[in-house]
């Protein structure tokens, strides 16, 4: 089972730009990935296109580095004909919620048993600083001159209200908070999204890695708050809706687990032909006469 | 008079909704089943209920291979059946028609006219929905065909509901009988069974294909319904536990073909399929299947277009859409089935190519395959393998030590003289297999691969499995007489074939003789044997179901060839073997 180390042992160092958000990302998702004790024939990573995409280079790992905004589908390929693997995917805010977004809506309702990660930078980083789809609304970016003038997407929220069974938002700068949800939702059998703040140094200037400091809290500090209440997570997803310049006490963030259902029906459990690696049909010809039989004349 | 005494032409006609299409097929499974062997071909709107419907049956004692233009028995279950299709009736031919609808005036004098009372009946016996039921029972009627197999057929298709429903359906499909023998009982074709005709099979296109898939050990199948590939979606969900396959209904084109490369990526044997609207959306992952060497078959099965089109329609104007689908170059292959037969043994094939050339294998069909039905020679069972070229599944990646570097890692994308590398499964020891939409170096690491000396030495090592591919890939198929006894040398691709191949058989009987050239392969073009075949013969020309004339163009461009006369057709209709018959006494 490899170590944090060893899952960067035989890759490329990382080119993200110098306090690039994904660098705390990275860590957190090696150190979980060891402290589970994956084994590395059973782990594969997919990744979407954009900043986050650039991992595939800094991970050693079986993958797939696939289209922008469509990892989810990709994924999804592999989990549904792989039972004997764990599949992580990481996709970008732009990716996963907007190019990608109604394959988000639809793995979020078949929870298919996988986790999917979403670096959530608010803007487009490789692309050069343009509007995403979870930029405050009216911000400037050189597509949006003018400020963003739609109100951005709540994933936490649709995930909710999609019937997701884990949703949690991290903090890249929050390391060791952030490895305890990726090993919470790596671990969940079901779909599990995790949503991370991912502050883009170069791009995003208005929320910074400082902007969130003063702004996250986390979700189980709140008194009475009851992870597998629907209703309650919903609310809570609310809070992702602020103004642009809002004081540090007038806009909250919180960061932790939404909701949680530990007893879900996954899309697997529906599937019980998936009961080996699929490739193993194809190991000789499937024999076939019997099938024919109501097609003979 | 017809010209085969052993000939049954049937439509049958009505609004959208009767029963046509499934009382079509029962009559055609009663007459495969006493040995004859028939072909059929359902014209339909893209509509539920409402619009034209109708069902065009061929019956013969000789192997059929398409629909023929005339028709012997006209069943018509409204009055527009009449208007539409009273030309295509030979003299002397029948038309079946409920007086309640219109009286025998309308009938031309030319045709027998035979009043059944279908309404009537059908009250009497269970319900106006048996309507169609007592015109099959007619049409039996009309050729002295006995009704007991239909009755037969009748019982095991009504068998899940009450008894009363399927004697009721019996004694309207006899009281049909009695009626239109009553009133034409000296019709010019007479049927009796056929007992000790062979075995066959009765498929359509699309079964013919899911059968090939399941027989190469297919283990996931993703579509989004579209006509005409949604039956294939239906029939792979139908064997999905009974076979191993997850067969995935998906949001969109784009999602099924992002999980097939996910699931080849994982091993398995994946395929999707669509008509060309889906396959426009499934473009951008077709491309990613090249780059990242991914073993994927894609179905596409077309219809005139473009945008939505004529959805129940048949054409072949996607063959440089797919030949040439999606942003830069990477190689894949195209087969084009031409008939039933074709598509089981193309499809099984297909996966073999892929593993073997570990690229994207397109099927191109068309409505007229998947559609309509035929009577085939049972598949060749014995003959499928499963080639699945340099794969490791399981175990130790050092099994394989020419696929490793200095350093013992593993190289997914290695630089080889076939072009093809070894694909090492998730799963196995010491290997990481890291698939990539980017170009990439021989690890499958993206940044690297934007270096122009790593991008040369991956683009031409892909490039180089086309080579490969010309010597794995179905060869040309050829039917009627040798193109250098002919009069004139006809190449064609797809379901072209069927009424070419009728029309070589119409014209040999005139003392006109026509070679065939059946491009299997659309891609890598064959273009040494269409250059040898256009140079036998001593005229040539190029059918095909399209305005621009898309193969005579690969023709043009790759045998240096130019034929000397052509045929297109892009109505919505496929050729008929007399409109090809026609084509070829005015080149001639």
């Amino acid at each position: 089972m490899p170590t944090a180390d060893e899952l960067k042992q035989h890759a490329l160092k990382p080119t993200w730009c110098p306090g690039c958000g994904n660098y705390g990302m990275y860590r957190a998702l090696t150190e979980a990935i060891e402290e589970l004790g994956i084994e590395r024939e059973r782990l594969v990573m997919v990744w979407g296109i954009g900043c986050h995409g650039n991992g595939a280079d800094f991970y050693d790992v079986q993958g797939f580095h696939g289209l922008h905004g469509r990892a989810l589908p990709l994924a999804t390929g592999i989990a549904l004909t792989r039972p004997d693997l764990t599949v992580i995917v990481e996709m970008g805010d732009g990716d996963g919620y907007g190019i990608g977004g109604n394959h988000f809506i639809h793995s979020v309702r078949r929870n298919i048993d996988m986790t999917a990660i979403f670096h959530n930078n608010q803007i487009y980083g490789l692309t050069t600083g343009q509007a995403s789809p979870t930029s405050d609304q009216f911000m400037r970016t050189p597509s949006t001159p003018g400020g963003v003038i739609e109100e951005p997407v709540n994933p936490v929220g649709v995930a909710v209200a999609q019937g997701a069974t884990f949703v949690a938002r991290g903090f890249a700068g929050d390391i060791p908070h952030l490895k305890e949800l990726y090993k919470r939702a790596i671990s969940h059998r079901g779909f599990s999204v995790v949503d991370v703040y991912q502050p883009c140094v170069t791009w995003n200037k208005v929320n910074t890695f400082s902007w969130f400091r003063e702004r996250v809290y986390k979700i189980e500090d709140l008194p009475d708050y009851d992870p597998t209440d629907r209703t309650k997570a919903f609310d809570l997803s609310m809070s992702t809706f602020h103004e642009l310049t809002c004081a540090p006490d007038e806009c909250r963030v919180p960061i932790g687990v939404f909701f949680e259902d530990e007893d879900s029906f996954t899309y697997q459990d529906g599937l019980p032909q998936l009961d080996r690696p699929m490739w193993k049909h194809a190991e000789a010809p499937r024999d076939i006469a019997e099938m024919l039989g109501p097609y003979r004349v | 008079m017809p010209e085969t005494p052993l000939e049954l032409r049937v439509r049958i006609g009505g609004e959208a909704g009767f029963g046509i299409k499934a009382a079509g097929q029962m009559l055609a499974r009663t007459f495969a089943h006493e040995g004859y062997e028939v072909f059929d071909l359902t014209e339909y709107p893209s509509l539920i209920r409402g619009g034209h419907n109708t069902y065009l049956l061929r019956v013969s004692s000789e192997p059929v291979y398409s629909h023929v233009e005339p028709v012997d028995v006209l069943a018509c279950l409204n009055r527009e059946t009449l208007d539409r299709h009273e030309g295509e009736v030979v003299d002397g031919g029948a038309v079946i028609f409920d007086p309640d609808d219109f009286g025998a005036d309308a009938v031309p004098g030319r045709l027998r006219a035979v009043p059944v009372p279908l309404t009537a009946i059908a009250r009497e016996t269970g319900g106006k929905i048996m309507r169609n039921t007592v015109a099959l029972g007619a049409v039996l009627g009309i050729v002295g065909f006995p009704l007991d197999p239909l009755a037969d057929a009748l019982r095991r298709q009504f068998a899940k509901k009450a008894p009363e429903v399927a004697e009721g359906n019996v004694a309207a499909a006899q009281a049909g009988y009695d009626a239109a023998r009553a009133a034409c009982p000296d019709f010019f074709v007479t049927l009796a069974p056929r007992p000790g005709a062979p075995e066959r099979l009765l498929v359509d296109g699309n079964e013919a294909i899911g059968f090939g898939a399941l027989a190469a050990g297919i283990g996931f199948y993703a579509a989004y319904p579209m006509t005409p590939a949604s039956s294939l979606l239906h029939f792979m969900a139908a064997h999905e536990r009974s076979a191993g396959v997850v067969v995935k209904h998906t949001e969109d084109e784009i999602a099924a073909m992002n999980m097939v490369v996910g699931a080849a990526f994982g091993g398995t044997r994946a395929m999707c399929a669509t008509s060309g609207g889906g396959f426009s959306l499934m473009v951008e992952a077709f491309g990613m299947a090249g780059v990242s060497e991914s073993a994927v078959v894609v179905g596409v099965f077309t219809r005139p277009g473009p945008a939505t089109g004529m959805p129940t329609w048949t054409e072949q104007s996607d063959l440089r859409f797919v030949i040439h689908a999606a942003q830069g170059e990477f190689p894949r292959v195209v087969l084009a089935p031409g008939d039933r037969t074709d598509a089981f043994e193309l499809t099984w094939r297909a996966f073999n190519l892929a593993d073997q050339l570990q690229t994207p294998v397109v099927i191109l069909g068309d409505s007229y395959l998947s559609d309509n039905r035929q009577t085939v020679p049972p598949f060749d069972l014995a003959g499928v393998t499963v080639e699945r070229g340099k794969l490791l599944a399981e175990g130790d990646a050092s099994a394989i030590p020419e696929a490793l570097n200095d350093e013992g890692l593993y190289l997914r994308y290695k630089v080889t003289g076939d072009g093809v590398s070894w694909r090492v499964l998730p799963g196995v020891r010491g290997a990481n297999q890291l698939g990539n939409s980017y170009e990439h170096d021989e690890r499958g690491f993206g940044a690297p691969g934007e270096d122009a000396a790593v991008r040369t030495q991956q683009n031409e090592k892909r490039m180089r499995k086309l080579d490969l591919a010309r010597t794995l890939v179905p060869p040309p198929a050829y039917f009627g007489a040798p193109p250098g006894e002919a009069d004139l040398g006809i190449v064609l691709f797809g379901t072209t074939k069927g009424p070419a191949r009728e029309a070589a058989r119409m014209l040999e009987r005139e003392g006109v003789r026509i070679a065939i050239m059946q491009v299997v392969t659309v891609w890598p073009f064959p273009a040494e044997e269409v250059a040898a075949f256009m140079d036998a013969a001593p005229k040539t020309a190029v059918v095909e179901g399209n305005y621009a004339g898309q193969l005579e163009s690969l023709v043009r461009e790759h045998a240096l060839r130019a034929p000397d006369a052509r045929l297109h057709r892009y109505d919505g209709r496929p050729f008929s073997p007399e409109q090809i018959v026609r084509f070829v006494k005015e080149v001639l």
